[in-house]
């Protein structure tokens, strides 16, 4: 899918994306760790705020029961009357803010008959003090749990909080101190010295209790009652279990009985009040097995790291579109020259390599591109250039040498029949030349009216060397010809002309041969090149056998021998090059002498024109198929004698 | 390698030359070199051993022909030995024997100077 997208939007998609896993990766941990932080320290300062408070309430209580249980001393070993008593009780109203009342409530069925029956019972109710003395009261308090509880366990005990109405409407808390008398050297049960505290102030300290925003906390009793809470409808009205049950909450139902066992713990916990999740730390309250619980709104303690996280994520997204741009404007200038090259390489492979490339000014690796690639422009229009100049001068010489080929074969006598008037004797000749520019020739003329001289001539080499010298030779045995008739003579000649000066050790295969046109004798001198064949009317065909001289150009100074034979009429001499004989098929075999040879016997009887192109045929279709490597070259001169057949 | 081998050592003073393959156009120009060599190099007495030559063009001739122009000019000279059917008749035809020493064999070759 990515293959096709262009640089930017694959740099784009591959740094936002792995930027943004970073982000949040990085944000996750962060996230994690910051809230494991937090929640560590509130663990801690919900312990501390809840033990500071329980330590205040414990004090309170820990105070108040210190008042009891002096009296209660002082009534086992001190002296004293009920008057003294009775002062000494109300006094203890009187002076305590925290204590609403007291009373000594003497056992009904004590040992002291003194002390039988006497309960009084100090109180304040609207800013007095009140006395009553409870054993004449209607009810039997020996019956209520302030009394039972204590005598029963022998040790003081604090009530169950409740609401006093005929107090004034508030809510109290018990603390009941038995006392005991020393009857006939044994200890024995006296009564039940009791003080009551006011809870209100209690409340208070737990009611002010303060965390952030909905954070409070409230204080149950040993049995589950709620002391105080935000909700005033529960104080005193309800248990913990009671709400439990109400809300369906088995997981209050299980702190609560942890907290009457007397645990502390601090747990996740859904606020009744608030509906939000908090942290509840519960503790008891040692003195009298109460106990205590905050609340912690986590959304507030959250609340800071939430707003911070918004910003954070905020801040993220801005930077990955900073960084989506930032990427984007790299990549465009990464792929806008990198576009403008590839159109303009495309604009050069149509030919055209004048167009302006784009001028990049970064030393960067896209600037090395666009450098490399004008660079490389530049010495490819030079290249071009250079290449069509070396074409162009190709091409002219090879037109020239096109000429050149041209002028060699307008040199050679090409008009046939060459002596019309002539009818002694007839001579043809037909030159095929090979692809490159080479260095056969042929060539005829007349010395005298009764001399014809011919020539068979093969250059060493090809190219414009050999033509060169085909030339010069050609030109030589005509002039030093002259009026000789005798060819070793003037062969020796060329041959000294042509060595002079030779630096390239060039040389040619002369056959030249003189035919006295009234006698049909021939007169040859042969300088290297292959004999011919002799075609008899009456006879065969048969090569020439003569001595065979240095080719011609090699050395100054040699010497030829001139030999002769005799033409009868309708003989001829068949004159070629080795173009002929060395001319190879497409299995690289050679026509050879021997089928020339045979060639030549078969077109016998021929007129001499069409024994030449007989044999031409035959070599091309002998070569059919494979390229023609050297010119091809033949003569014919026949003698006819004196007077023609006709 | 190609279709010529070229091979040159000194037997005593003489200087003996062995071309095997083909002598043409396109592998002259690599013999000629190596004979320019040879004759540069002070060498005066060439037996030029043509045992396993099959085929010699014009082209081969010519440099047989130019570096026996640079021997004379330093006094030396060129033989010839083992000539084969082909490379003979080329030799014959084109005057060849006229100017230069052919021997049928090596030995034959080598003897020579020590007459």
């Amino acid at each position: 899918m990515l293959k096709n997208k262009s640089i930017a939007v694959k740099l784009i998609l591959l740094y936002t994306l792995s930027g943004g896993l970073i982000f949040l990766l990085v944000f996750s941990f962060h996230y994690h760790f910051s809230r494991k932080m937090i929640e560590r320290k509130l663990a801690d300062n919900a312990k501390n705020l809840v033990l500071s408070k329980v330590n205040r309430i414990e004090a309170a209580l820990l105070a108040l029961q210190k008042i009891p249980e002096n009296l209660a001393c002082f009534l086992e070993s001190g002296s004293y009357t009920r008057e003294s008593l009775l002062a000494l009780l109300r006094l203890l109203v009187e002076k305590n803010p925290d204590i609403y009342g007291a009373s000594i409530a003497f056992a009904p069925d004590g040992a002291d008959l003194q002390w039988r029956s006497f309960a009084p019972y100090y109180y304040k109710l609207r800013g007095r003090i009140e006395f009553v003395d409870l054993s004449k009261a209607s009810y039997d308090y020996t019956g209520w749990d302030w009394y039972q509880i204590p005598k029963e366990l022998n040790r003081p005990s604090w009530s169950e909080p409740y609401f006093d109405e005929g107090a004034g409407n508030i809510f109290m808390t018990t603390y009941s101190v038995p006392f005991y008398m020393d009857k006939a050297g044994t200890r024995r049960f006296a009564g039940i010295l009791t003080v009551d505290m006011n809870l209100e102030r209690l409340q208070e300290v737990v009611s002010s209790i303060k965390v952030l925003q909905t954070g409070y906390g409230f204080l149950i009793s040993k049995n589950g009652t709620i002391l105080t809470h935000p909700i005033q409808s529960l104080i005193m009205n309800e248990t913990l279990f009671g709400v439990a049950e109400a809300r369906q909450d088995a997981q209050l139902r299980e702190i609560g009985r942890k907290m009457i066992r007397g645990e502390s713990g601090l747990l996740p916990f859904k606020d009744i009040v608030s509906a939000e999740l908090c942290w509840m730390y519960y503790t008891p309250i040692p003195t009298n097995g109460w106990s205590l619980a905050v609340l912690f709104p986590q959304q507030e303690y959250i609340a800071d790291i939430k707003s911070l996280n918004r910003i954070v994520i905020v801040l993220g997204i801005a930077g990955l579109l900073l960084l989506s741009l930032a990427v984007a404007f790299i990549a465009r200038s990464i792929a806008r020259p990198l576009r403008q090259m590839a159109q303009a390489a495309n604009t050069i492979a149509t030919g055209n390599l004048d167009i302006d490339l784009p001028t990049v000014k970064s030393e960067d690796e896209v600037g090395k591109l666009a450098e490399a690639f004008q660079y490389m422009k530049e010495s490819l229009k030079e290249y071009i250039r250079q290449l069509t100049e070396t074409t162009a001068s190709k091409e002219r010489i090879e037109s020239e040498l096109n000429i050149a080929r041209q002028i060699q074969m307008n040199i050679l006598p090409r008009i046939f029949p060459a002596f019309p008037d002539r009818p002694e004797f007839d001579i043809y000749a037909v030159i095929e030349p090979a692809r490159e520019v080479g260095g056969d020739f042929y060539d005829f003329f007349q010395i005298d009216p009764t001399h014809l001289c011919f020539v068979m001539a093969d250059v060493s080499g090809k190219g414009v060397p050999a033509s060169l010298f085909m030339a010069v030779t050609k030109t030589l045995i005509k002039a030093m010809a002259g009026e000789e008739t005798r060819p070793e003579v003037f062969l020796a000649k060329v041959n000294d002309e042509l060595a002079r000066g030779n630096e390239a050790s060039m040389f040619v295969t002369v056959f030249c041969g003189v035919l006295n046109t009234e006698t049909g004798e021939v007169v040859y001198a042969n300088g290297g090149h292959n004999p011919p064949l002799v075609v008899r009317r009456e006879g065969g065909v048969a090569y020439l056998d003569g001595i065979a001289g240095l080719v011609l150009g090699a050395m100054e100074g040699i010497t030829y021998t001139g030999e002769h034979l005799i033409l009868g009429p309708g003989d001829a001499l068949f004159l070629y090059t080795d173009g002929v004989t060395e001319a190879m098929d497409k299995d690289q075999a050679l026509f050879s002498e021997e089928r020339l040879q045979q060639d030549v016997m078969e077109l016998r009887g021929r007129p001499i024109k069409e024994m030449i192109k007989g044999v031409l045929e035959k070599v091309k279709l002998f070569t059919e198929g494979a390229p023609q490597s050297d010119d091809i070259t033949m003569m014919v001169v026949q003698y006819h004698g004196q007077t023609r057949p006709s | 390698m190609g279709s010529m081998e070229f091979a040159a050592r000194k037997e005593n003073d003489r200087t003996v030359v062995s071309i095997r393959g083909k002598m043409d156009a396109t592998t002259s120009a690599e013999i000629e070199a190596k004979l320019d060599g040879l004759v540069v190099g002070g060498e005066k007495k060439l037996i030029v051993d043509l045992k396993g030559l099959e085929y010699i063009s014009s082209a081969g001739l010519r440099v047989l022909l130019a570096t026996a122009k640079k021997l004379k000019s330093q006094q030396g000279d060129m033989v010839f030995a083992n000539l084969d059917g082909n490379v003979k008749n080329v030799f014959k035809i084109s005057g060849f024997f006229s100017i230069f020493k052919v021997y049928d064999d090596l030995e034959a070759a080598l003897q020579q100077g020590r007459e």
